[in-house]
């Protein structure tokens, strides 16, 4: 009943079945490569050479000037001081982030009443945006009328109004404050989704070890919260080194420079001081730095 | 209705080659099971079969057409899965009626079909529910009717009662088997249940890394395995080996094994004159070991009853020997007995290759 | 411990919680309860923590006297169109990334994630300078193309994750059963995948109704201006800060964040691991 022959593994003058598929794929992904050339990687080289050129942003004229603007930069003190910046910034703010997002994720995580309300409120401050996050802190801030500072005052804490914004260090450590506010909330998320995957039974084991709460805190739950931790971690500094808005919006990098970060410099340099090839040789270094940190999380995500 | 002929097949992910060389042909009409240990190659086979893989080599025929690069779509087989993969957002009629639907029949007579499948596998009642409100049990039955809607070339079951309690599954395999009786269709079953694979199957493909070791009738492959592995993948409990050596020839032939050795005169060879000191493994099944006060001094180490048998296990000469026995044996661990084997059933394999050395009449 | 005690245990731990939970959710009550305060209520001092008399003035000049319905509209538009055709290519992307084989496909899925941590702002020059060249300058269309350099990624990420999770057997079931790859995918893979692709696509919507920096560098203009901006605009804008007015701004901003944040409620632990939380 079997035709005898020798076996042939393609039918001719057609493309095998897993080129035709392979194509069909290519073809999905099409859209994606094409999008991401155009808006992503060609920008992405195209500030590379920018950053070699001197470019007047209203006419957008350029010359060559090759390693000159990194050479500018890097003798500036307002380069390293954005830098600074930037990392007491990250630091600070990502420091409270961390301890408050774990403290509140334990809390929530035990029984309370009206549990999921007060997990929504909590949360709610993350998905906000910016704007409405820096106009409400602005109005909270307010040297005349503002709430803080009769609380403040009422209290018996400060007998004179602060100026929270206007001078440092106030600005900064009320820049870490909000930040700390607005996106502690993503540590809660993180720190809950595995407090809810940790088995009951590793507790108990615990209890009848003989561990106090304290005990089972160290021996069970850090432990089990470590890795996501780290990848917490990662991701946060590489979101709070990049952010723009919350920075821009509540001090504007003010007073002078006293809270300007990479990012702000940035948008300084090309649309208010017009010179786009020195803002561009910011951004880039700026990457690099941040470069590390995304390395580290690349190799992490993989697994 | 069809045959398949696997023509040198192979397959291999990257560096590991998951299916070597494969040649087997099966006829229109037949239940073959192809049975290995996990990860043998077995469901590759299927799926490539099936077209969800393509071979690295050789030729898959169906009905004799060569079908490698058809995609699945256009090999008229139907797969039923481990994990039944029903489609959760159709409800069980429309599961059933999904192939049809794709092979464009004409909505009047898949109304009819999908009730007429429905019928046969007792779903009627369930055809407006959706997969997860069924039992275990109720999806295999959906998964198969996706399947028998059809009318295919050819039926691939992929350990489709795998994920069944073990009562669930003795009655699916009867009704398996009465489904294949009544429609005649080329079944390929997979699966690592030799009690399915033997109960079932009219022949048996026993795969191992990938490589065909025997294609024959249940019968064949339990009373002549053709090496030692599926001489001992082949049986619960398994075949009790012993390595040795041949000495002598014809009806003085011993078999020895240290300072311990049999007489198997009665035993006839396929090669009546090998090298002297050949080394070989001599196969005993468990029905086959018998007390026998003429035999070797043994002891007893376990005994387990399971009512109609005993299985007990002995140290016969520094061997460790299981043996099938009568539910009535009445030993004890420790007991001293002596032991005999039945020379005429006895196995004999090769050590090196472990191909069958016994000569075998058929 | 006797059972008063824990009682009155679970009692304080409750009220502390409370506590701490409102002093995080303080300065929205605060934001909700200047808006609806008359003006003359704002400058009190002590400032009163309830207003005495509940006004909805501030929300009929928001909307009748300043810009923020054209802003509204604008940001609407903005979600909407990034959310379509970032949701469309990114799910024909993910199921390639996931269910075909083909070369560069794993360096792809890295440069995916390379690109979701990307800061927006090395690419915004040189997207100010691509979109003046293509004369889109101060146009929404210039803010979608500018939204997919973050949203695409971001969709494409937690896409991916959302679709690997969907059994193979379904789409390898639905090609036996005849289907072609293309018919597999809608027929079977799409409905599976439609929960992730909703959640996807609100989160999407979140990112770019919140969006700040592309829409300060690239649109100048109020006909084409965002909420974010647009918001900003008045407050630098306006003579003398109306808080009160800006507070009713910020309010109706944040209702359809409210909106979509309690259907997503359920998914954010779930959506974590897949990168579903982003900013």
């Amino acid at each position: 009943m079997f035709r005898e022959g020798p076996a042939t593994t393609a039918s001719p003058g057609k493309a095998s079945l897993d080129t035709r598929y392979g194509l069909l794929g290519a073809l999905l992904i099409a859209p994606t490569v094409l999008v991401f050339c155009a808006v992503i990687v060609y920008p992405l080289i195209s500030a590379i050479y920018l950053g070699l050129f001197s470019i007047y942003t209203p006419t957008m004229e350029g010359e060559w000037v090759g390693m000159d603007n990194y050479r500018r930069l890097l003798a500036s003190g307002e380069f390293w001081r954005s830098l600074l910046n930037n990392v007491i910034w990250t630091v600070g703010t990502l420091a409270l982030q961390v301890i408050f997002g774990i403290l509140v994720a334990l809390m929530l995580h035990r029984n309370l009443v009206f549990r999921a309300f007060a997990r929504s409120l909590v949360l709610f401050p993350y998905f906000l945006s910016t704007v409405v996050a820096v106009l409400v802190w602005r109005w909270l801030f307010n040297d005349l009328y503002g709430v803080l500072n009769h609380l403040l005052m009422w209290a018996g804490i400060v007998d004179m109004p602060v100026d929270w914004l206007g001078t440092m260090p106030n600005a900064m450590v009320s820049l870490i404050l909000v930040g700390a506010w607005k996106y502690f909330p993503f540590v809660v998320i993180a720190v809950l989704a595995r407090l809810q995957s940790i088995p009951d039974e590793l507790y108990e084991a615990a209890s009848i070890d003989g561990a106090g709460a304290w005990g089972r805190f160290v021996d069970v739950t850090l432990p089990q919260l470590r890795d996501v931790l780290i990848v917490v971690v990662l991701l946060r500094t590489i979101w709070d080194f990049k952010e723009f808005d919350l920075i821009y919006l509540l001090t504007g990098g003010g007073p002078i420079i006293g809270t300007q970060t990479l990012p702000l410099m940035v948008y300084k340099e090309a649309f208010a001081l017009n010179q786009m090839g020195g803002a561009s040789a910011v951004a880039v270094l700026m990457m690099l730095i941040m470069l590390l940190f995304m390395i580290l999380y690349l190799s992490r995500a993989r697994d | 209705m069809a045959g398949i002929r696997f023509d040198q097949v192979s397959k291999r992910f990257g560096g590991v080659t998951a299916v070597n060389a494969l040649s087997m042909e099966i006829q229109a009409g037949e239940f073959v099971s192809i049975l290995g240990p996990s990860g043998c190659g077995k469901t590759t086979l299927l799926r490539m079969l099936a077209g969800l893989e393509r071979p690295s080599a050789g030729a898959i025929s169906i009905g004799g057409a060569v079908v490698n690069e058809l995609a699945p779509a256009e090999r008229n087989v139907a797969m039923v899965f481990q994990t039944y993969a029903l489609y959760p957002h159709m409800t069980v009629a429309g599961n059933i009626e999904y192939p049809l639907k794709k092979r464009r029949v004409p909505k009047t007579e898949r109304a009819g079909r999908v009730r007429e499948a429905a019928r046969v596998l007792e779903l009627e009642a369930l055809l407006g529910r959706k997969p997860r409100e069924l039992s275990g049990g109720q999806q295999q039955r959906v998964a198969l009717g996706r399947a028998l809607v059809r009318d295919p070339a050819a039926f691939l079951l992929d350990e489709p009662l795998s994920n069944l309690d073990a009562k669930l599954r003795t009655h699916m395999r009867a009704e398996l088997i009465r489904l294949h009786r009544r429609i005649g269709r080329t079944m390929v079953y997979v699966t690592h249940d030799q009690l399915e694979a033997m109960t079932m199957s009219q022949r048996i493909a026993v795969l191992n890394e990938g490589a065909l070791q025997q294609f024959a009738s249940p019968q064949d492959i339990y009373a002549r395995p053709r090496n030692d592995f599926v001489a001992g993948f082949i049986g619960t409990p398994s075949m009790n080996f012993l390595d040795g050596r041949l000495e002598g020839t014809g009806a003085d032939r011993v078999f020895r094994s240290g300072d311990w050795s049999l007489p198997i005169g009665a035993l006839r060879l396929a090669d009546e004159h090998p090298d002297p000191d050949r080394r070989v493994r001599l196969g005993v099944r468990p029905e086959h070991v018998r007390l026998d006060a003429q035999g070797e001094p043994a002891r007893v180490i376990l005994v387990e009853p399971t009512g109609h048998e005993t299985i007990l296990v002995f140290d016969y000469s520094g061997n460790e020997i299981v043996a099938r026995m009568d539910g009535e044996v009445s030993l004890e661990p420790d007991d001293s007995v002596r032991l005999s084997f039945r020379v005429a059933k006895l196995h004999l394999f090769a050590a090196d290759d472990g191909r069958r050395l016994n000569l075998d009449d058929s | 411990m006797s059972a008063p005690a824990r009682k009155s245990r679970r009692y304080l731990f409750n009220l502390f919680a409370w506590t701490v939970v409102l002093v995080i959710a303080f300065p929205l009550l605060w934001m909700l309860l200047t808006s609806i305060k008359p003006q003359s209520e704002l400058f009190l001092i002590p400032p009163a923590l309830l207003p005495g008399e509940i006004t909805f003035e501030h929300y009929r000049r928001l909307l009748t006297e300043t810009p923020f319905l054209t802003y509204l509209k604008n940001s609407a538009w903005l979600a909407g169109g990034t959310t379509l055709v970032v949701i469309v290519i990114a799910t024909l992307g993910a199921h390639s990334l996931v269910r075909f084989s083909y070369p560069g496909r794993e360096r792809l899925a890295t440069l995916v994630l390379f690109t979701y941590l990307l800061p927006s702002v090395v690419l915004v020059i040189p997207l100010y300078l691509l979109m003046a060249g293509l004369g889109l300058a101060n146009t929404l269309t210039s803010l979608i193309i500018a939204y997919t350099t973050f949203a695409l990624p971001y969709a494409l990420w937690l896409l991916r994750s959302f679709m690997k999770a969907i059994p193979e057997d379904l789409e390898s079931a639905a090609l036996v059963d005849g289907a072609s790859r293309m018919q597999a995918f809608v027929d079977v893979i799409l409905p599976q995948a439609m929960p992730g692709i909703i959640s996807t696509a609100m989160f999407t919507a979140i990112l770019a109704w919140n969006e700040y920096l592309y829409a300060l560098v690239l649109v100048n203009s109020d006909a084409a201006r965002p909420l974010t901006t647009g918001v900003i605009n008045m407050l630098v804008t306006s003579f003398n800060i109306e808080w009160s007015l800006l507070m009713a701004a910020s309010v109706m901003m944040s209702v359809p964040l409210i909106v979509v944040f309690a259907f997503l409620q359920r998914y954010l632990t779930r959506g974590f691991s897949a990168g579903a939380i982003k900013g």
